[in-house]
C-alpha cells in the first residue's frame, strides 16, 4: 500500500466518524436558527438565529446570561484546581512509594463505584449542616473532586517523567514540590490539558449537584437553568425553543476552553530534556 | 491512617445524628408554632415554587406588605427533583416555609411528616367554602377542622375534539364512552385515530378511573387499603384494553415533539384532557387553529354528570416554619384574591381551585383557537362534577411508575391494562410496607 | 516502578501532595458512602396510617428486599448484556481514532481531536432532544431508516441507547488514549523504523502495548459507567415506550429514593456497588496476570 492511499483511507476513516459525531450537532445549530425551534430536517428554514439568540438572552430579564456567569464561575475555578490537586495525587501515587499508596489508590477507585444518586441526601445533609446549602460553596465544593484525574494523572506521570529525571533533579537540589511544578509538569502537560478538559466538562454538565443543593435560580448553572426551562415547557411551550438555542450557545465556552488549549498537546516533549 | 478512619467514623455518626435529631426534634418548634399566632415585627418567608412567572405573582404581594416579605425559590418540577429536594430539605431542618405540592403527592408528604396542620389557622378553615368542594378533600384529607394546605389549581377533565373533522365525516359528538367506542371505528375508517393512549401518564388513566367511581385508595385510619383493580378501574381498563387491542388509538408518546405532530397532521382527533390541556394542544398543533371544540366528559351511563380530574396543585406550609400564620395569610392570598388569580392564570394559564376563579374576565371569553367557545364554561361546570372522595396513595410516585411500566407494556402489546394495574397494587403493597405503612393485604 | 531510594526521604512532600485531595475526597465521597452504608441498615418503624416515622436497626432487612427484587436483577443482566457488546466496540473505535490521529496520516488534527470531543460536551437533556429527534419515526432527517426500523421499540431500545452512549464517549476515550500515546517517546519509533517496520506493525507491536495502562484504564472506567447507567436511559424514558422506571440498577436507585425510601435505595446503591467493584476488580485482576501492565 502506498503512502498515498494509506492517507486517503485514513482520511476516509476520518471523515465517516465526522459526519456520525456532527450531524447530531449540526441538527442542533440548524433547530436553533429556527423560528421556534422547531426543528425537522437539516438544512435552514425561515433563518432567524438573531431572533433566537435575542430571546434567550432576554428571557425573563436575562436570567441566561446570569446562569452562564454562575456556570463559569463554578466550572473554570473548579476545573483548573480540581485538575491540580488530582494531578499532585496521581503523580505521587505514580512517583513515589509510601506506605498505603495502593491502599489509597484502592480507596479512590473505591469511591467512584457508589452511584452518584445515592450521595445526593448525604451531601445535603453535610451542607446543611454547616449551613451552606443554596450556596455558591455547596455547588463549588463538591465539585473540586475528580477522583476519575487521580487515575489518568497517575498512569500519565509514570509514562511521561522519567525517574532519571527527577533524580537530576534532586542531584541539582530541587526540592520535590519545586521539581513537580518546573519538570514534571510541562512533561505532563497534554495529560493535564486532558484531565482539565474532562473536569471542565464534567462541572459543566453536572446538573445533579446544583439540584439538589441551589433553590435561588440566581445560583443556577446553564444546565440546571435549562433542565428547569425544560421542565415548564408545557406550561409555557416557547421554552422549547428557548432550550435549544440556549443548549447550543451553552456549547460555546466548551468551543473556547478546547481551542485556547489546542496548542498544549505536544507530542514528544519527554524525550529531548534528557540528552 | 488510624486517624483519618477515626475521624471519618465521627463525621458520618454526626450526620446519622443530625438527621435522626431533626425527625424527631421537629416536636419543639411544632409546638412554638401550633399556636398559630401572629409574629411581633417584619417577616420573611421563603416559598418555592415551580409555577413559571410566579415571582411577578409574588412582587404584588411583596409590594402590598412590607411587613411580611415572601422570598421565591424555583427548579424544575415536583417529580423532576424538587419533590425530593423537600423530602431532603425536611430530614436536614431547612425546609422553606411554603411549597407546592400537587394534590396526588400530598400524602406521602404528610407521611413524612412533613406539612403542618393549618387548622388551627382561623383563616384557612373559614376559607373552606371558598374552594371547589373536592379540592378541600384532597388537602384536608377528608378529615374534619383539619387542613394541610391551600387549594390552589385544578384540572377538571374534557373532551377536546376536531369539530370540523367530526362535522365532515358525519360523527356525532359522543356523549357516553359507547358512543366514543363506536366513533372510533368511524374515525379509524376515515384514516385517523380518535385518540391518543398515553402510556405515560397514569394520572390520566387515574382521571378517568376517579369519574368512573374507583376508590384507588382507602384510609380508615389505621389500615390503608389498596385497590387498583376495583371493578370501576377494571371497566375502565377492558375499555382502553378494548381500543388498543382493536388498534382504534394511536400509542405515541405523550408530551413529545411525535405526539404534537399527530395532532398537527390530523392524525388524532380528540384528547380527554384537563383544562390545562387547551394550551397543549394550542401550541403543539398550531395549525389546526379554529378547528377544535370542547364538550363534557363522555358518560359511562347516558345522563350522568360526572368528570374526573388530571393534575392540580395546592400551596402547603412545611412543618418547621416559624411563621406559620403569615405564611398561611399568604397562601390564602395567592389562591383566593382576585388579582393573584388573574396573574396566575396569566403567568401559567393555572385554572384556579376557588370558586371565584370560574369568574375571572380571562376565563369567560370566548377562546379563537376553540372557534371562539367559551371553553371554561365547560370546565367549570366539569369542576363542580368531580367526585369529592378520591384518595391518593402516599407513596404514588411508586405506584405511578408501576403502573407506568406496565401500561407501557400492554401498549407495546406484551401486557394488559389490566395486569399492569394488578402489578402495580402488588408492588405497592410492598412499598408500603417496606415503609411499615400499615396496609391490609 | 519508583526509584528504590524515594522512600520515607520524601514523606514530607508526598503529604504536600496527597492531601488536599484527599481531604476533599474524603469529605464529600467517604463520609456520605459511609452515611448511606449505616442507612441501608435502618428500616422505618411508624404508628398508625399517617403516624410519624422512626428510624430503627434493622439489620440486614433492606438487604434481603434488594435480593427478593426481580426487576432489579433483570436490570443488572440488562447492563450486563449492553457492556459486553458496547464497551469493546466503542473502546475499538476509540483505539483505532488515537492511532490514526497519532500515525502522521491524518491532516488537520485539530479539526477532527475537536469534532469527535465535543459529543461529550452536550449535556444530558440536550442529548435527549436530539436523539428523540434522530430516532423519530415521523420527524427525523432519516425516516426512510426510522419508518421501518422500530428504534425505540422494546426490541432495540437497548441498542439505541448504547448508540447515544458510544457517540457520547468515543472522543473522550480517544482523547485519553490519544495523549498516551503522546508520551511515548519517537526515539523508539526511529529504532523499528530502521529496522524496517511499517504503519501497522508499529502500531500493533509498540504504540498498543505501550498505552495498554490507558487502555485497562478506560475499560475500568466504561466498565463502571455502563452499571450506572442513568442519564440516556431516564431522558429516554420520555420519548420511548419501551423504557421503565427500572430499566437500569441505577435508575431503581433513583426511583426508590424519590419515592422516598432512602433505606432501601441506599441498600440497591451499596449492593450495585460491590457489583461493580467484582467487576472492575476482576478485571483489573485479568489484565495484571496476563502481564498486560
Amino acid at each position: 500500500m502506498s503512502v498515498l492511499s494509506r492517507r486517503a483511507a485514513a482520511m476516509l476513516v476520518m471523515a465517516v466518524c465526522t459526519v456520525y459525531f456532527l450531524t447530531p450537532l449540526w441538527w442542533l445549530f440548524v433547530g436553533s436558527t429556527k423560528p421556534g425551534g422547531r426543528g425537522v430536517g437539516l438544512w435552514f428554514d425561515h433563518f432567524q438565529l438573531g431572533t433566537n439568540l435575542h430571546a434567550v438572552l432576554t428571557y425573563q430579564d436575562g436570567i441566561f446570561l446570569r446562569w452562564l456567569v454562575n456556570s463559569i464561575g463554578y466550572t473554570v475555578g473548579a476545573a483548573a484546581i480540581g485538575t491540580l490537586l488530582a494531578a499532585m495525587c496521581g503523580y505521587a501515587l505514580a512517583k513515589y512509594r509510601f506506605p498505603g499508596r495502593e491502599t489509597l489508590f484502592n480507596i479512590v477507585l473505591g469511591g467512584v463505584l457508589v452511584p452518584a444518586t445515592a450521595l445526593a441526601l448525604p451531601l445535603f445533609l453535610l451542607f446543611s449542616k454547616a449551613h451552606a446549602a443554596n450556596t455558591y460553596w455547596a455547588v463549588f465544593l463538591p465539585s473540586l473532586v475528580n477522583p476519575f484525574g487521580v487515575y489518568l494523572a497517575r498512569i500519565y506521570a509514570a509514562s511521561s517523567v522519567p525517574d532519571e529525571l527527577l533524580e537530576a533533579a534532586r542531584i541539582d537540589g530541587s526540592g520535590e514540590v519545586r521539581s513537580f511544578f518546573t519538570v514534571s509538569v510541562r512533561l505532563m502537560a497534554p495529560a493535564l490539558v486532558t484531565i482539565f478538559l474532562f473536569h471542565f466538562v464534567a462541572v459543566w454538565n453536572n446538573f445533579l449537584l446544583p439540584l439538589i443543593m441551589l433553590g435561588n435560580q440566581k445560583l443556577f448553572p446553564v444546565t440546571l437553568g435549562l433542565y428547569t426551562w425544560n421542565s415548564q415547557v408545557d406550561q409555557r411551550p416557547e421554552l422549547r425553543g428557548l432550550v435549544l438555542v440556549g443548549a447550543c450557545l451553552s456549547l460555546a465556552p466548551m468551543l473556547i476552553a478546547f481551542l485556547s488549549l489546542q496548542r498544549f498537546w505536544r507530542s514528544g516533549l519527554g524525550a529531548g530534556s534528557l540528552k | 491512617m488510624r486517624r483519618t478512619l477515626a475521624i471519618l467514623l465521627l463525621s458520618t455518626l454526626s450526620i446519622t445524628a443530625c438527621s435522626s435529631n431533626s425527625s424527631s426534634g421537629d416536636s419543639s418548634t411544632g409546638a412554638a408554632a401550633a399556636g398559630c399566632a401572629p409574629a411581633n415585627g417584619p417577616v420573611t418567608l421563603s416559598f418555592t415554587s415551580w409555577v413559571p412567572d410566579i415571582q411577578k405573582v409574588v412582587d404584588i404581594w411583596n409590594q402590598a406588605n412590607p411587613n411580611i416579605q415572601v422570598k421565591v425559590q424555583t427548579g424544575p418540577n415536583g417529580n423532576g427533583g424538587t419533590y425530593q429536594n423537600f423530602f431532603n430539605q425536611l430530614k436536614a431542618g431547612n425546609a422553606p416555609d411554603l411549597g407546592q405540592i400537587e394534590y396526588d403527592a400530598l400524602p406521602s408528604f404528610r407521611v413524612q411528616d412533613g406539612l403542618m396542620d393549618l387548622g388551627t389557622c382561623s383563616d384557612v378553615t373559614a376559607a373552606k367554602d371558598k374552594f371547589v368542594d373536592w379540592t378541600w378533600s384532597q388537602v384536608s384529607f377528608g378529615e374534619q377542622g383539619h387542613v394541610y394546605a391551600v387549594p390552589q389549581d385544578a384540572g377538571p377533565m374534557a373532551l377536546f375534539y376536531r369539530k370540523d373533522l367530526f362535522e365532515k365525516n358525519n360523527i356525532k359528538v359522543p356523549t357516553t364512552w359507547q358512543e366514543y367506542a363506536d366513533a372510533a371505528v368511524k374515525v379509524k375508517a376515515a384514516g385517523g385515530y380518535i385518540t391518543n393512549f398515553s402510556t405515560g401518564d397514569p394520572n390520566q388513566f387515574a382521571g378517568f378511573a376517579w369519574q368512573a367511581g374507583a376508590h384507588w385508595f382507602t384510609n380508615d385510619g389505621t389500615n390503608w387499603t389498596v385497590s387498583l383493580t376495583d371493578p370501576a378501574t377494571s371497566k375502565v381498563a377492558a375499555y382502553w384494553q378494548d381500543l388498543i387491542d382493536k388498534k382504534l388509538v394511536s400509542a405515541v408518546p405523550p408530551w413529545t415533539d411525535e405526539w404534537n405532530n399527530a395532532y398537527n397532521t390530523d392524525k388524532d382527533w380528540t384528547w380527554v384532557s384537563a383544562v390545562w390541556g387547551a394550551n397543549t394542544i394550542s401550541s403543539g398543533a398550531p395549525k389546526t387553529s379554529g378547528k377544535w371544540a370542547v364538550a363534557p366528559m363522555p358518560q359511562w351511563t347516558a345522563g350522568d354528570q360526572a368528570a374526573g380530574d388530571w393534575g392540580g396543585s395546592s400551596t402547603a406550609v412545611f412543618k418547621g416554619s416559624k411563621h406559620p400564620y403569615e405564611a398561611a395569610k399568604f397562601a390564602l392570598w395567592l389562591n383566593t384574591s382576585t388579582e393573584a388569580l388573574t396573574a396566575l392564570n396569566k403567568a401559567a394559564s393555572l385554572y384556579p381551585a376557588a370558586k371565584a376563579g370560574a369568574t375571572l374576565p380571562a376565563l369567560t371569553e370566548g377562546v379563537p383557537f376553540y372557534g371562539n367557545q367559551k371553553i371554561y364554561d365547560v370546565f367549570s361546570a366539569a369542576s363542580a362534577q368531580v367526585k369529592p372522595d378520591f384518595t391518593w396513595g402516599p407513596t404514588m410516585t411508586q405506584t405511578y411508575a408501576d403502573a407506568g411500566d406496565g401500561f407501557k407494556a400492554a401498549a407495546s402489546g406484551t401486557g394488559t391494562l389490566l395486569k399492569a394495574l394488578t402489578d402495580a397494587q402488588a408492588s405497592t403493597i410492598q412499598t408500603l410496607k417496606s415503609q411499615s405503612i400499615p396496609v391490609k393485604g | 516502578m519508583s526509584g528504590s531510594r524515594s522512600g520515607s526521604r520524601h514523606l514530607g512532600a508526598v503529604g504536600f501532595f496527597i492531601t488536599p485531595f484527599v481531604a476533599l475526597f474524603a469529605l464529600f465521597y467517604l463520609v456520605p458512602i459511609g452515611y448511606a452504608v449505616v442507612q441501608s441498615l435502618y428500616q422505618v418503624k411508624r404508628t398508625g396510617t399517617f403516624g410519624p416515622a422512626h428510624d430503627v436497626f434493622g439489620g440486614l432487612v433492606q438487604y434481603r428486599r434488594v435480593f427478593s427484587d426481580s426487576p432489579f436483577w433483570h436490570s443488572v443482566e440488562r447492563v450486563l448484556l449492553f457492556g459486553i457488546v458496547q464497551v469493546p466496540v466503542m473502546l475499538g473505535v476509540a483505539l483505532i481514532l488515537a492511532l490514526l490521529l497519532d500515525s502522521g496520516l491524518v491532516r488537520g488534527k485539530r479539526f477532527f481531536r475537536l469534532a469527535f470531543f465535543l459529543p461529550y460536551a452536550v449535556p444530558g437533556v440536550v442529548a435527549a432532544i436530539m436523539w428523540g429527534y434522530l430516532y423519530s419515526p415521523n420527524l427525523s432527517p432519516f425516516t426512510a431508516l426510522t419508518a421501518h426500523v422500530h428504534l425505540l421499540g422494546a426490541d432495540l431500545v437497548l441498542w439505541s441507547i448504547a448508540n447515544v452512549v458510544t457517540w457520547v464517549y468515543v472522543g473522550y476515550n480517544m482523547l485519553i488514549i490519544y495523549a498516551a500515546l503522546l508520551a511515548i517517546p519517537t526515539e523508539i519509533y526511529e529504532a523499528a523504523r530502521i529496522d524496517g517496520a511499517g504503519y501497522f506493525r508499529i502500531a500493533w507491536s509498540i504504540k498498543i502495548p505501550m498505552v495498554m495502562p490507558a487502555i485497562v484504564l478506560t475499560t475500568v472506567f466504561s466498565i463502571i459507567g455502563t452499571l450506572q447507567l442513568l442519564a440516556e436511559p431516564q431522558v429516554f424514558r420520555s420519548f420511548s415506550t419501551a423504557v421503565s422506571s427500572t430499566y437500569t440498577p441505577n435508575l431503581t436507585v433513583y426511583a426508590t429514593s424519590s419515592v422516598p425510601n432512602f433505606h432501601l435505595a441506599a441498600a440497591f446503591s451499596v449492593v450495585l456497588a460491590l457489583a461493580t467493584f467484582v467487576l472492575s476488580f476482576s478485571f483489573l485482576k485479568f489484565t495484571q496476570r496476563r502481564g498486560v501492565q
